[in-house]
């Protein structure tokens, strides 16, 4: 199982954390870096993921009914998985298409890690823009950790 | 009171529903095999479903995160253009958006052929061989679709051989 990367998207549709376990784009050419630079930047990236889950969570509510939650999707390349909390929450995660479902796991990171170590800091702000309060120490070790831990 | 319905909704494995999409994302057909499976939704929010859809497909085939796509393309090609012919080019598999689409209540697969019309096959999450129907889905599309010399590339599918075929086809899938 590889971990590539992983999402939170807030309430007001922003990211606000994201994190690429990727190795650093390798070449097997040694063609010069300007061309891997062509492709888009990982805010791009996030903006494409978030408008992908929210369409298809919308699309998912309508054919499912109000109660049925949008769980994955996966191409021939890779496999996305989506859990949204009560509070509008949106956590996602990108694995390879071999991967089970994480629905469990982006639960566990909800309740160990965020609710610890986010929402239970007291110098954390109640509204996270562009990503305050999510960045702090014990969080990044523990999902890294975490997720280390699962590949 | 839905503990029946529930009962039966685990015990059948069923297939709710087939939605055909065109290569610019119009729906050009649209057929529920089951009632109950999925929430009831009108013409028009299929329509509207058909276009969203082919949008996401779209970007879930750029959103690929090893990202062979421009480096390698190019690599391969000045590489492989000096010294064998064209035809030996080696292509990287060319990235493939949505296949399968999981949520509670369904699961949706997706097939995409070379020409760019979507078959979307709504089925219970339990159901196997979803693989396999799609595969017969399109053979029926092939033979009485794409052989009716009626049929206009890229309009709605109205041909009742094909309506009476995947009816009996999924019935039998339905019922087993």
């Amino acid at each position: 199982m590889v971990v590539y990367s992983f999402y939170i998207f807030d309430r007001h549709t922003e990211c606000i954390y994201s994190k690429s376990w990727l190795p650093p784009a390798h070449d097997p050419t040694g063609a010069p870096n300007s061309v891997t630079a062509a492709r888009p930047s990982s805010s791009d990236d996030a903006k494409l993921i978030f408008g992908t889950v929210f369409s298809l969570r919308n699309m998912v509510r309508k054919l499912g009914g109000d109660d049925d939650a949008f769980v994955s999707y996966r191409t021939a390349q890779y496999k996305l998985h989506f859990y949204e909390t009560a509070s509008n929450l949106r956590l996602v995660m990108l694995t390879d298409t071999a991967t089970l479902s994480m629905r469990n796991v982006l639960h566990q990171i909800y309740i160990n890690l965020w609710v610890e170590y986010v929402v239970k800091n007291p110098l954390s702000p109640v509204e996270h823009k562009g990503g305050a309060g999510v960045r702090n120490e014990l969080f990044e070790l523990g999902l890294d950790q975490f997720i280390r831990g699962l590949m | 009171m839905r503990l029946p319905s529930f009962e039966l909704y685990i015990t059948t494995r069923t297939v709710f529903a087939l939605i055909i999409i065109n290569k610019a994302g119009g729906l050009i057909y649209n057929r529920t095999f089951h009632d109950g499976g999925l929430n009831k939704i009108s013409t028009n929010d299929y329509l509207v479903l058909a276009g969203t859809f082919h949008g996401v497909h779209a970007i879930t085939a750029r959103l690929n995160p090893l990202q062979p796509r421009t480096t390698t393309n190019r690599a391969s090609l000045s590489s492989t253009t000096t010294g064998a012919g064209a035809g030996d080019l080696v292509r990287p598999e060319p990235p493939s958006g949505l296949e399968v689409l999981e949520t509670e209540n369904f699961r949706m697969q997706c097939f995409t052929t070379l020409t760019g019309i979507k078959f979307l096959l709504f089925a219970d999450t339990t159901q196997a061989n979803v693989d396999l129907t799609m595969r017969r889905v399109y053979d029926l599309y092939t033979d009485y679709v794409m052989k009716n010399p009626f049929y206009q590339l890229e309009m709605p599918v109205r041909c009742d051989m094909f309506d009476r075929r995947l009816g009996s086809y999924i019935r039998e899938i339905n019922n087993r």
